[in-house]
Parts: C-alpha cells; sequence; structure tokens
C-alpha cells in the first residue's frame, strides 16, 4: 500500500514538473515570436504602424509638422529617407533595425520607434 | 501526502508560469523628442500628470518657438514675473556650473543654433562669427531678483537644452515618490533615463549602451544620462564636430566621444553630461569626488574610464 502511495506521490510530482517545463517552453517560444513592429509618431499620435518581421519592402509618406517625410522600410530595418528638415540628423541615422532605439525628426515631430522583443529594457544614447 | 501536497505543489507550479507585469505607458513629443513613461504601479491619471510635468517644462524652455505664456523667450532686459517653477530652472541651470559643469553655460543659446546651422550645410562657423558671439555670452548674464522677477542682461539667448530633460525627470521623482510609486522606467529622449525598480525579483533594469558594442550596465533607483556625438557628430575633414558647444572658447569639438553620467539627481547628471564631453578624465575623477557622481567615458567606442563602482556586462 506505501509503495503504492509513493509510486502516486512520485508521479504527481513528475506530471508538475513536466507542466512546469511545457509551459515555460511555450511562454519562451511565443516571447521570441514577439514581432518588431516600428510605430511611426507625429507628435502624440501613432499614425502607421509596421510589421518589420515580414521583411517586406514599403514606403510612407508621413506628414509632418513642416512637411512631408518619407519613410522607407526594407529587410526587417526602417529609416527616414527624406526630410525637409534644416539639419537632416534623422536621415543621417540610416536604418534601424534593434528595438529601442529611435530616429527622431524634431523638426516635423516625427519619431519612429521599435517595439517588440528585446534582451535590454531601455537603450541609451 | 499527496491530497495535502497537490494544492501546494499546483499553485507553486502556476505562479512559476507568470510572466512579468506589463507596465502602463504613455508618450509625449516634447523637447524635440519622445518621453516614454513607463508605470508598472499607479493609473492613468499619474501618466497624465506626468505628462503635464513634462509639457510644461517643454513649453517654458523652448527657445525656437513662441509659445503661449512665459517662456525663456520673454526674458529680457525688461524684468518680468515668471512662475515659480521657470524661475527655479533658470537659476538652477546658472548655479549648476558651480558644481563642476564648468563647460555647460545657459547663454549659449544664440551660439548653439549658428553652429547647428553651419553644421547642417557641412560648414563651419567662422572665427568672427564665433568671437562675435562669445562676446554676446560673456558680457551676458540673468539676474535673480525677489518676488520671482527675472531680467537679462546682454544679447545672449538662453538654452537650457542640456539640462531641461534631467531637472523635468527630477519633478517626476518628486512626482512618483509622493504618490508612493516605486516602479517606473521614465525615458526622456534616450539620452535622460530615470530608473525606478523593476517590477522583476531584482528590480534592476537592463540598459544597453549605444555608444559601446554590445555593453550593457544594471541599474535601478537612479538617472542615467549621456551625451553623445554619435548621431547627431558631424565630420569635416578629419574632426567630427558636435552640437555640444564648447562655451569657453565657441568650439564645436569635445574631447571625449561620449560621456555617461549616473547620478541621484537629473539635472546634475544632465549638465555634467554635457560639460563633461570637454573634460580630460582627471578632472572628470574630480568631478565625481565632489558630485558624488559615476561616469563612464568613451573615445572611438572605447571605453577609456569607467567608475570602480559601475559594472559593464558585455553581451
Amino acid at each position: 500500500m506505501d509503495k503504492k502511495k509513493l509510486r502516486n506521490d512520485i508521479i504527481l510530482v513528475v506530471s508538475l514538473l513536466l507542466i512546469t517545463v511545457v509551459s515555460l517552453v511555450i511562454i519562451n517560444v511565443n516571447a521570441n515570436r514577439t514581432n518588431l513592429v516600428a510605430s511611426i509618431s507625429v507628435q502624440n499620435n501613432v499614425v502607421e504602424k509596421v510589421d518589420l518581421s515580414r521583411n517586406e519592402e514599403k514606403d510612407f509618406y508621413i506628414k509632418g509638422l513642416k512637411g512631408e517625410v518619407h519613410v522607407h522600410s526594407k529587410d526587417g530595418a526602417i529609416a527616414i529617407i527624406e526630410s525637409n528638415c534644416p539639419h537632416q540628423d534623422c536621415v543621417k541615422m540610416g536604418y534601424i533595425k534593434e528595438s529601442n532605439h529611435p530616429i527622431i525628426c524634431a523638426y516635423n515631430a516625427v519619431y519612429i520607434v521599435i517595439e517588440g522583443q528585446s534582451n535590454y529594457d531601455v537603450e541609451l544614447g | 501526502m499527496s491530497k495535502k501536497l497537490f494544492p501546494i505543489l499546483l499553485i507553486t507550479t502556476l505562479t512559476s508560469c507568470s510572466v512579468n507585469r506589463v507596465p502602463i505607458e504613455n508618450r509625449i513629443f516634447c523637447f524635440d523628442t519622445t518621453v516614454i513613461s513607463q508605470l508598472y504601479e499607479g493609473d492613468q491619471s499619474n501618466l497624465d500628470d506626468i505628462r503635464d510635468i513634462l509639457l510644461y517644462y517643454d513649453r517654458v524652455s523652448d527657445n525656437y518657438n513662441v509659445r503661449e505664456g512665459i517662456t525663456i523667450r520673454n526674458i529680457s532686459t525688461s524684468p518680468i514675473k515668471v512662475e515659480q517653477e521657470l524661475y527655479d530652472l533658470l537659476k538652477t541651470s546658472v548655479d549648476v556650473s558651480n558644481l563642476g559643469a564648468t563647460y555647460f553655460n545657459p547663454l549659449c543659446g544664440s551660439l548653439s543654433k549658428k553652429w547647428k546651422e553651419a553644421l547642417g550645410k557641412n560648414e563651419l562657423l567662422s572665427t568672427d562669427v564665433i568671437n562675435s558671439e562669445l562676446e554676446k555670452i560673456n558680457n551676458s548674464s540673468l539676474i535673480f531678483d525677489d518676488d520671482y522677477i527675472i531680467s537679462k542682461k546682454g544679447e545672449a539667448e538662453i538654452d537650457l537644452g542640456g539640462i531641461v530633460k534631467g531637472y523635468s525627470l527630477d519633478k517626476i521623482k518628486e512626482y512618483l515618490s509622493n504618490k508612493h510609486i516605486e516602479k517606473y522606467l521614465i525615458n526622456a529622449g534616450f539620452s535622460s533615463i530615470l530608473l525606478g525598480k523593476k517590477d522583476t525579483s531584482d528590480g534592476y533594469f537592463t540598459v544597453k549602451i549605444s555608444d559601446l558594442d554590445n555593453a550593457y550596465i544594471k541599474l535601478q533607483n537612479c538617472f542615467i544620462t549621456t551625451s553623445s556625438k554619435s548621431v547627431q557628430g558631424v565630420k569635416i575633414g578629419d574632426i567630427t564636430y558636435s552640437h555640444i558647444i564648447n562655451p569657453l572658447d565657441g568650439s564645436a569639438i569635445n574631447i571625449n566621444d561620449a560621456v555617461i553620467v549616473v547620478s541621484s539627481l537629473g539635472y546634475i547628471g544632465d549638465a555634467l553630461s554635457t560639460s563633461m564631453m570637454m573634460n580630460t578624465v582627471d578632472e572628470i575623477k574630480e568631478i565625481e569626488k565632489k558630485q558624488n557622481v559615476k561616469t563612464v567615458v568613451v573615445r572611438n567606442r572605447q571605453v577609456i574610464y569607467c567608475n570602480e563602482w559601475l559594472e559593464l556586462y558585455h553581451g
């Protein structure tokens, strides 16, 4: 009888451990599948969301505060390739593909932030 | 045993599978950048209050556009009464140079604008223009009278770009502390970041340093600020010119490529990281001791100095 009880206990513990491991695997796989999405905003409004994980080549013409900003996405990356701003800092940044690092065109109040899975909470710089 | 242990084991199993709480978030375009506020505690009303703090300081410190109410653009030779918040911000911007930020001067506005304009066209400012701007800066000052009356002597323009983000983050920290909110991350343009505690067991945030390859730092309950010429630097000939102007000689040349400052006060970190772009490592070490800040100095994507209390991880 005791042997049977012990066997049942072992089965129970092993089953629960298995549930834990399987659940953790599912959670991690889903987390890694999180798509990298670039959100394009003008001032405080998101005007476009671009799924970068599709690796599609696309153009977006965003109406900024003082003119049009030409945004281009390709190979899972995104850039501002044309802007009427005087300093062209946003264009000089080139393509970004990492989460956390934004492109900002202050002149037009347009900014692009990539959202999604990252190993870091925030990027400084 | 099974009957007694089962509920405990089941609860343990289920809780071990839980994921971290997703913070509530808002994004505000201000200070010519985006400020992302993430709260792991509190509610939408707290995010709204944070937005109000940011928009207030964005408005009063704007030296490019005409804005509602009294802003730094209204401060001239005629004395004017300003709100206490703006008075305190301006007073702090003047006082911070006595705290080691010797290369920070809030009266560099016109010189900064002229450098930005020239570098935008890949040109340098002439010595004549630099000297004329330096004369304006050296002959100007802010005068603080009782009852929040301010005036400006001289023709120099006020520019609070090197301090206002950090200063606003100080005000947000004060607000969050009053509301007993401890778990948050407020990211002001990726160059000034206020860190509370992360919603994890150790409470540390992982901060990637973009001026270094695959380097990161783990921090909580502090400000981390950086000044860098990697994004806005302009290479003309062999020299990379920066948007950070040396108020002593009027040049746009920095000794360091990036300086990262970890501090307990945002305005000090912000002003020091700007000023330290012109400091030698020995000078930086002296300032660190006096101001209780911790610094990383970068040149050519290499760490040339890292405070012994900061641990940089790679990978």
